[in-house]
């Protein structure tokens, strides 16, 4: 029910997500680079709880999952809320291999779920909640065109202390004024409808 | 969880949450003036799954669910929710049904009682909210129990020509009022 489709960006591509990727997934979250980073969506277990997840998340109505590959190689994965009201998306985790770290994947799977949510679901806005030590994500999201609503204080414990967590959200109005040319199709021709 | 009982001033108490008690919360929460700030006021009310929901919050090991009660009648919920038992944070809610009592301080007392159990008896490290910004008693509420903004979620919903921002409100044991 909530495995998503593809969405290809220029890099990347988000595509449905199968069993084989779950123990990448589980690797991922058992590395403290990280956790560092971000929470994690679970905690590492055994092969037969992840599949148990797996069939929650399918099941799902409102949490969508993808798996990113670019290259033809797993390189992380995404999930999203979906709100209840069905108008806006929270983009709960967006995970990147550490070792494919710092070659741009991360941004270009951002840019394209982003071109997913407004330009093909038509959503209102897009949100998401990052470590405020997080500069890697934080210039990310900036760059699509985030602004900050919310700083949490001392939210986030890891590493022997607390850290702040920042709220931001991109609201349609911003995605059109900047991301204009990015769309899911070509327009339609002239003479489609007739 | 269900919490236990915590009595408070002016005949407010937080109570263990029954099935019985929940069983109020559908009728209510389809009431115009309870749901002007949240909700669809619709939704599944059927005494099936009532009891599902209640059977959940019961089992719960990541929340903790009252009853509200006032001169011992049940008025409304409240609780902490999505306690995340490492970082010692949750979220609160408050919900009162009976908007015939509106404005009687029901809710500041429900709110302190639930906030003080949250620092002295949980150890929580923090607790946060969203909040309608023009729910200015419930806004009001939440601040006297030491809650302060940390954000403005503007245009959260549209509602009868408006659009409504939410006020985004955390609070620690130390900006909570020494009343002990």
């Amino acid at each position: 029910m909530a495995l998503g489709g593809t969405i290809r960006g220029k890099k990347t591509t988000l595509r449905l997500p199968i069993e084989a990727d779950l123990d990448a997934y589980n690797r991922w979250v058992a590395d403290m680079r990280v956790r560092r980073a971000h929470r994690v969506w679970h905690e590492p277990a055994m092969p037969a709880t992840w599949k148990e997840r797996f069939n929650e998340i399918a099941k799902d109505k409102q949490n969508v999952l993808w798996s990113i590959e670019a290259e033809g190689r797993l390189v992380g994965f995404a999930l999203g809320h979906l709100w209840t009201m069905g108008n806006g998306f929270d983009v709960n985790h967006l995970v990147i291999d550490p070792d494919e770290w710092r070659k741009g994947y991360g941004f270009d799977a951002a840019l394209a779920l982003h071109r997913y949510v407004f330009d093909y679901l038509d959503l209102r806005l897009v949100t998401f909640e990052l470590r405020a030590d997080n500069a890697a994500a934080l210039k990310i999201v900036t760059k699509l065109g985030h602004t900050e609503f919310a700083h949490g204080h001392e939210v986030d414990y890891r590493d022997g202390a607390y850290v702040d967590e920042i709220k931001l959200r991109m609201d349609k109005e911003t995605w059109q004024e900047r991301w204009s040319a990015e769309r899911e199709y070509p327009p339609l021709a002239a003479d489609a409808t007739r | 969880m269900i919490g236990p009982k915590l009595v408070g001033k002016n005949d407010v108490a937080l109570v263990p949450m029954t099935l019985e008690h929940f069983k109020l919360h559908g009728p209510w929460m389809l009431q115009p003036e309870v749901g002007r700030f949240w909700g669809p006021r619709f939704g599944d009310v059927s005494p099936e799954s009532a009891e599902k929901r209640y059977k959940e919050f019961a089992d719960s090991k990541t929340s903790f669910n009252w009853s509200i009660a006032y001169k011992d009648e049940p008025v409304g919920f409240t609780g902490i929710f999505d306690i995340d038992w490492v970082r010692r944070d949750g979220e609160s809610g408050i919900f009162i049904g009976r908007h015939d009592l509106y404005g009687r301080g029901i809710a500041s007392e429900a709110i302190r009682l639930r906030t003080d159990f949250a620092w002295r008896e949980l150890r929580l490290h923090r607790v946060h909210n969203w909040i309608a910004h023009a729910n200015r008693g419930s806004r009001r509420a939440n601040e006297k129990a030491g809650y302060t903004q940390m954000g403005l979620f503007r245009r959260s919903f549209f509602r009868s020509g408006e659009w409504y921002d939410e006020w985004l409100g955390e609070a620690y044991p130390h900006t909570f009022p020494d009343q002990h």
